[in-house]
């Protein structure tokens, strides 16, 4: 049994941790000890905040509907309302590509979903 | 597919020609900041600039509701024991007559760095006469 020491293991380790911890501020990307606390912080909200961006994502859709609508006299939530009532299943993250991308397309949809306000 | 997001090359800014007379301060404001922000825009990306310039004229002329004139106070300190300033919205008028606008607006755009360039795009001027007459020559139509 060949003998083991520690120091060749540790310090993989710590190369590994301090890989990860690159870019943090001050001695958080230097000392083991506090990189390994913002090493576990880090990745714990990388976690977390991967799963709110769906949620943050679906937000910006919906503010970039909400300001195409309003360009051309409607509010969103009559838009949408236009929409299912017509039957139109376009998703928000569609419906903001094309206020963006394709304006035209866009207020054609806005006359269908309510067309009486349209000016 | 991708998100769409707004590059630096991708933006418009147009200009928009305001006038705060007998407005009341907090809606005009939120009107303000909208556009400085770019809400307005489709192509809006919250970790870039999208917003346009804004041109307020007569803000010595905006309203406010109730008492306020004399009640609302606004706040500074100037760093020396008992150096905690106050003053009122009617003095404020007198003396700085953008000032209340350029308050209101400020307290609703981002308290970030983007915020902060967004700010130096609103101009308020306390007269009816404005220095920015070339840029409301052509796009006469887009300022409302």
């Amino acid at each position: 049994m060949p003998r083991v020491k520690r120091g060749v293991t540790s310090h993989h380790r710590h190369k590994k941790v301090l890989g990860l911890t690159k870019g943090h501020q001050g001695t958080k990307h230097r000392l083991i000890r506090r990189a390994t606390e913002s090493m576990l912080h880090s990745l714990n909200y990388a976690y977390f905040h991967r799963r709110e961006r769906k949620g943050d994502m679906r937000r910006l859709w919906i503010l970039r509907v909400n300001a195409a609508c309003r360009a051309r006299g409607i509010t969103y939530s009559q838009f949408m309302d236009g929409l299912k009532k017509s039957g139109i299943e376009i998703n928000r993250k569609m419906l903001a590509d094309m206020a963006v991308r394709e304006p035209e397309s866009f207020s054609n949809l806005v006359t269908v979903a309510g067309g009486k306000t349209q000016d | 597919m991708k998100t769409y997001s707004a590059r630096p090359a991708d933006i418009e800014r147009a200009w928009h020609l305001i006038d705060a007379a007998d407005q009341t301060l907090g809606r005009l404001s939120t009107r303000i900041a909208r556009l400085l922000m770019g809400k307005h825009k489709p192509m809006f990306t919250p970790s870039q600039d999208t917003g346009d310039f804004v041109v307020v004229i007569n803000a010595e002329k905006v309203r406010v509701t109730g008492n306020k004139g004399r009640q609302k106070l606004y706040y500074r300190h100037s760093g020396y024991p008992g150096g905690f300033k106050s003053v009122t919205l009617e003095k404020m008028m007198q003396d700085f007559p953008t000032r209340a606008i350029e308050h209101s607006v400020r307290g609703m755009l981002p308290h970030t760095r983007l915020g902060a360039r967004m700010k130096k795009r609103l101009r308020v001027y306390a007269g009816a006469a404005h220095p920015h007459e070339s840029q409301f020559q052509t796009e006469k139509k887009e300022a409302k």
